[in-house]
């Protein structure tokens, strides 16, 4: 059992490292893109941020009536571990509930 | 032994909340509620308040738990007689997180059992769409809580699909309010945004006493448009198998989320568990039970919510009961520094 247990931790770190790789070639070139417009690219991340709010959170509650910025902080960070989700879900996300 | 344990996660706690920077505020949030629900002929109370503490600790840690007091008030020889009441404290989860990139979380200490989805995503009062846990969500969650270490994250996140994962490892624990037991499991989930659906599977091995395997499925549909709910599980164990479905509809389209009848959401469940052996200390029905429930519930301003159901119980070798259910829960939210609004 003990075996196996390292077995499955091992899989997840080489999983996660591939795939963290792939994610930063992403970002790099979202980036780049985002630069080109500055306003438009903060709207999107709104638009986003609601989407990815509905998709990841409002599956099983509603959005707090009201939040500041720096509690929103503090919430999304809960609901990154919580909901599980990823490092560019969790800054959308906290775009838009402190825009 | 308990008192100073609670200290020493005090003074962490605290320790924590002051190094905190203005930009990492610590928040308090959680729910309370009072609930009532009639058995039979047997009716009982509950007050029950769910604090939850967040402690953001620098750009990759945290520090988050929650704890359930809960009174329990009812007649003394259940239907008649003075009313009496208990009172229990249990700590949830207390656990420190470490995003150790954007797709692993680690997780150490204690946390809720993620089996399935019930019990680590609508456990929550104030989310929870009726007051009770189906009976069979016992099953795989070994108690409901977890002593050890887990990894967590989405190892796959992109717009059209999601794969998240969690394992973990959890150590026998005796102390008293800590107890957890010895098992290993895990639960993997793919969720499709664009249909709002997400479908999963759950396992867990128990380590000690009979060391038996507990599988679970989950479902989980959200369609966008639509103010619609689905959520199910099933699951199995050696002490038999069971299932709950349940759906709510929010009266959303009918002069917005914020009119009169647009707050109104009708829930429906529907569960049933089957007995195969008896297995001591499982925390299931010890025979047979399906429960069909219809519910309504209203959101009022200011976090607050109303929720109203009622319920029939059949269960095998036993007569037949009605169920009423009726509470309100209310969701806060608010920093722990003084500060600003940003």
């Amino acid at each position: 059992m003990r075996h196996g247990i390292v077995v499955v931790v091992a899989l997840i770190c080489l999983g996660n490292t591939a795939v963290v790789a792939v994610a930063q070639t992403d970002a790099k070139s979202s980036q780049s893109n985002s630069k080109s417009n500055p306003s438009a690219a903060t709207k999107t991340s709104q638009t986003d941020g609601g989407k990815r709010f509905q998709a990841n959170c409002g599956r099983c509650h509603n959005p707090p009536e009201t939040i500041s910025p720096r509690e929103a902080r503090a919430v999304v960070r809960h609901m990154r571990v919580r909901a599980m989700l990823s490092a560019e879900d969790e800054q959308l996300i906290l775009k838009f509930l402190a825009p | 032994m308990v008192g100073r344990v609670l200290l020493a996660l005090t003074l962490i706690l605290c320790g924590l909340s002051a190094a905190s920077a203005q930009s990492n505020t610590p928040i308090l949030s959680g729910g309370a509620g009072f609930f009532s629900a009639t058995q039979g002929n047997n009716t009982f109370f509950q007050p029950v308040v769910a604090p939850v503490l967040v402690v953001p600790f620098g750009e990759k840690w945290l520090v988050e738990s929650r704890a359930d007091l809960r009174g329990f008030i009812s007649r003394e020889n259940g239907s008649t007689g003075p009313y009496q009441g208990q009172f229990f404290g249990t700590l949830e989860y207390l656990q420190l997180d470490y995003n150790a990139n954007s797709h692993l979380t680690i997780t150490a200490g204690r946390f809720l059992t993620p089996f399935g989805i019930f019990n680590e995503r609508i456990s929550a009062i104030w989310i929870n769409k009726f007051q009770d846990a189906p009976a069979m969500t016992a099953i795989g969650i070994a108690g409901g809580y977890s002593d050890g270490f887990m990894l967590r994250g989405a190892l796959i996140s992109n717009d059209r699909y999601v794969v998240n994962y969690t394992t973990y490892f959890s150590t026998l624990s005796t102390v008293n309010k800590l107890e957890s037991e010895r098992t290993f499991g895990g639960r993997l989930g793919v969720f499709i945004p664009s249909v709002g659906l997400e479908v999963g599977t759950s396992y867990q091995r128990k380590l000690q006493d009979q060391r038996m395997n507990s599988f679970g499925t989950h479902l989980s549909w959200t369609p966008s448009g639509l103010p619609l709910e689905v959520k199910g599980e099933w699951a199995h164990s050696l002490s038999g198998h069971g299932y709950w479905i349940q759906g709510g509809y929010r009266l959303s389209q009918l002069g917005g989320s914020n009119s009169a009848i647009g707050r109104l959401e009708p829930v429906f469940r529907m569960q049933q568990f089957f007995r195969s052996r008896q297995v001591a200390g499982d925390s299931l029905p010890s025979t047979n039970v399906r429960r069909p429930e219809f519910g309504l519930n209203y959101y009022l301003p200011r976090e607050i919510r109303l929720n109203a159901s009622y319920g029939r119980q059949f269960i095998s070798q036993s007569t037949d009961v009605n169920v009423w259910e009726f509470g309100i829960t209310y969701r806060f939210l608010f920093p722990l520094l003084p500060g600003g609004s940003k």
